[in-house]
């Protein structure tokens, strides 16, 4: 039997969640016993195309061109898996979203009139059906093994479906919130990274993205009521990884509005 | 010269490197372009984020060179809140950036360009990367394996993490080091030390088959930008800067990186999301090539004296002794990687001796107090540059960010012209050999895309031969 394929495909990313599969060096060293690892072969006509038995994508959807390539790459893959906050969320680009983007290049270009660009920086999901998202800034290694070699194997990745406070009660952290008044994330945040940020006393700012169902506005307003934290600080907490992430998305609108609500009220 | 040929946007092939030859009327080649074709927008979106999430925002511009992100970022916050952070603060940093040059080294000569080297340029490229040096070499693969799980060890032990870790901070650090962390380190430091030398020995046995290379791939003078102490010795974060010259002539020295813009122009290409900055000084006009600098490994040893470390320095006399006081081949970037992981080991070391290490405070904490504020270190890559305004709330007004490969951008645009001009001759002779040799002259320079776009295996790769009147007259994609 031949091995199966298996192919990575770069978007719009920093190619840490990549560079995250390399650094599992032992295991990715095993993984290429397993299967056939045919990195970036960009189908074209000319060339035989895939397919491809699995294909893992980084990074977000940003150019007209890559809008048509991720179709193409969908079109060529057995199973396909997004990777990391880019590819599930549009990642930290996403933030332009918010903004125009022809201030963006005139700002960063002296000819942004090459600069062939989309207004949004939008996540895989947005433009093809994807068969499982992994979450996380950058994703966590073991998490990305399991569920290859499960998709592999023609079972459903075993991921934690519960939040990263539950991580925190886990390992025995104390909660940042009770005990320190410090604005978290975690109660809304999809669980696998093992509560790091908590565990040294910080605040998870929601690096692995929204859980299933989160309770988004019960936590910013008990953020807001019982901790202070302000309309726009809190809009700016739901905005950095996972901005474009619907969950976050809708609740930073919602703090946006209040906040100008607020603003109209005063003047 | 011709006109440059501008790149329709629609043909542009993301996540390729793409590369353009232009021929002049008597069809010899005229010019070479890198292009970069990938464009995230940090400079506009991190307006209006608090100062304090810059670390960790800017981090995410790049997953191979995070921590030169975090160290650069957290240098310009703490510029922006003026404090000097405390001393074991200093280490710590130190400590992660030593890790980081290790990582990325290692990363680029194993993983990257050792299949060429120890392969052969010329090998079938099913096998040329490095689950076939694998194959071929286990031994050399599993060294690289360890050395770069070393450099990841290091890092996550000041950062938790190896990947956009948390633990650099503004004002310092987020937690003191421990035993229990230095002792691990210790652990590593006599099988990686012997690993890197043992690097060098082959790097140094495979050097006389690749004396081609060394004369055609980037073999100009330039000038050298980077960190180096007054005294000569290696510098890889604090402290300022130089500049010298192919003839190792000092142009600037320990000139503050904080005014970087009085030495430095940036030009915004037509061709590239690349800016290419140049040294002002020597650049009159339209043409910023005779501004050309090379930064990164080559540049500082070529800046620096000595690294101030015994092997490492020993080393460093047999490469002087062979190639001149100063290197100027970009081939010899290699060897300036392994020796710069041997250094940054024998760095790490003296550092696990300093009680000062493991004492606190590690973090000073203030509000703003400049406006602005510039940080800037030796990614392994070469000096990057953080530039931040505020406003008096702290909260983020502008961003400069001027990363290593937009540096080499023009020396590498020389270096696959030279390349080019040795191995193209007319539209016919676009071979695989010929590709091979460009992809190794810019990988030679380790851009941040060489790994990015292709960690493991070939470079996808666009490469069009361009007629004086822009027309593409042969044109060669590899997959
Ligand atoms: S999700 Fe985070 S780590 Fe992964 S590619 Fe995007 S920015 Fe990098
Ligand atoms: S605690 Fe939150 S921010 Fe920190 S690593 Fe985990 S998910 Fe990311």
């Amino acid at each position: 039997m031949s091995r199966p394929s298996l192919a990575v495909w770069k978007f719009a990313s920093c190619d840490g969640c990549q560079l995250s599969l390399l650094s599992a060096e032992d295991e990715l060293l095993t993984l290429a016993e397993e299967v056939h690892i045919a990195h970036f072969l960009e189908a074209t006509r000319e060339v035989a195309p895939g397919p491809y038995d699995v294909s893992l994508v980084e990074g977000s959807i940003t150019t007209p061109a890559d809008a048509e390539r991720i179709r193409h790459v969908r079109s060529i893959s057995g199973t396909l898996i997004t990777i990391g906050a880019c590819a599930t969320a549009g990642g930290i680009q996403a933030l332009r979203n918010l903004a125009d983007v022809e201030a963006y290049t005139n700002l960063v270009y002296a000819h942004p009139e090459y600069v062939s660009t989309l207004a949004e920086s939008t996540s895989i999901a947005q433009h093809v059906p994807v068969d499982f998202e992994l979450r996380g800034c950058p994703v966590e290694v073991p998490q990305l093994l399991e569920v290859v070699s499960a998709l592999l194997a023609g079972r459903k990745p075993v991921t934690p479906p519960h939040a990263v406070c539950l991580e925190c009660k886990l390992r025995g952290a104390v909660c940042v919130m009770v005990a320190h008044g410090t604005p978290c994330l975690g109660p809304i945040t999809q669980a696998g990274c093992g509560a790091r940020c908590p565990a040294f006393n910080r605040g998870c700012y929601g690096c692995f993205g929204p859980m299933e169902t989160p309770n988004t506005a019960s936590l910013s307003d008990r953020l807001h009521d019982e901790l202070g934290v302000d309309d726009d600080d809190l809009a700016r907490l739901l905005r950095t990884f996972n901005a474009d992430a619907p969950e976050f998305r809708a609740e930073a609108r919602r703090r946006d509005s209040i906040a100008a609500a607020r603003e109209e009220a005063t003047t | 010269m011709h006109d440059i040929h501008v790149i329709d946007p629609v043909t542009r092939i993301e996540g390729h490197a793409k590369i353009t030859l232009h021929l002049d009327d008597g069809g010899s080649i005229a010019d070479a372009r890198f292009h970069v074709t990938e464009f995230r927008g940090f400079e506009e979106f991190c307006r209006g984020r608090p100062l304090d999430e810059m670390p960790a925002l800017t981090a995410r511009t790049c997953g191979i060179c995070p921590v030169s992100h975090l160290l650069a970022g957290a240098k310009a916050t703490d510029a922006l809140c003026a404090v000097r952070i405390p001393p074991p603060a200093v280490l710590q940093r130190r400590l992660a950036n030593l890790g980081q040059i290790v990582q990325s080294h290692v990363l680029s000569f194993f993983h990257l360009s050792a299949p060429d080297l120890l392969l052969g340029m010329e090998s079938d490229p099913a096998v040329r990367n490095v689950f076939g040096l694998m194959a071929a070499e286990p031994e050399i693969v599993r060294r690289g394996i360890r050395l770069r799980q070393f450099g990841q060890e290091v890092i996550a032990s000041v950062a938790f993490d190896k990947i956009h870790g948390g633990g650099i901070v503004t004002g310092g650090v987020a937690e003191p080091f421990t035993t229990a962390k230095r002792d691990a380190v210790v652990g590593w430091l006599d099988e990686v030390h012997a690993s890197a030398l043992a690097t060098w020995d082959l790097l140094w046995s495979v050097t006389d088959q690749f004396a081609d290379e060394i004369a055609i791939f980037g073999d100009f003078d330039s000038l050298y930008l980077s960190h180096c102490l007054p005294d000569g010795t290696w510098e890889h974060i604090d402290g300022n800067l130089r500049i010298t010259g192919a003839d190792g002539q000092i142009v600037v020295d320990q000139f503050d990186p904080a005014d970087y813009l009085e030495l430095l122009g940036e030009s915004g290409k037509t061709d590239s999301y690349l800016k290419a900055p140049y040294y002002k000084p020597y650049v009159d006009g339209d043409d910023p090539r005779p501004g050309m600098y090379r930064v990164g490994p080559l540049a500082r040893i070529n800046n620096a004296e000595r690294f101030g470390t015994p092997e490492a320095d020993a080393r460093l006399a047999l490469l002087r002794e062979r190639f001149g006081r100063t290197a100027t081949s970009a081939f010899l970037y290699h060897h300036a990687r392994v020796l710069e992981v041997i250094a940054s080991i024998e760095r790490i070391a003296a550092l696990m001796d300093d009680p000062e290490l493991l004492t606190w405070p590690v973090r000073a904490d203030a509000g703003v107090n400049a406006l602005r504020g510039v940080g800037a270190s030796e990614a392994p890559r070469g000096t990057l540059f953080h530039d931040y305004s505020v406003d008096r709330q702290g909260l983020i007004t502008g961003v400069n960010l001027v990363i290593a490969t937009g540096q080499n951008d023009l020396a590498i645009n020389r270096t696959i012209t030279d390349i080019a001009r040795a191995y193209v001759h007319g539209p016919d002779d676009l071979t695989d050999g010929a590709l091979n040799r460009i992809e190794a002259g810019v990988r030679a320079y380790d851009p941040c895309l060489s790994c990015s776009t292709h960690a493991v295996g070939q470079m996808p790769m666009v490469v069009e031969l361009v007629a004086p009147d822009g027309e593409v007259i042969a044109h060669r994609r590899r997959d």
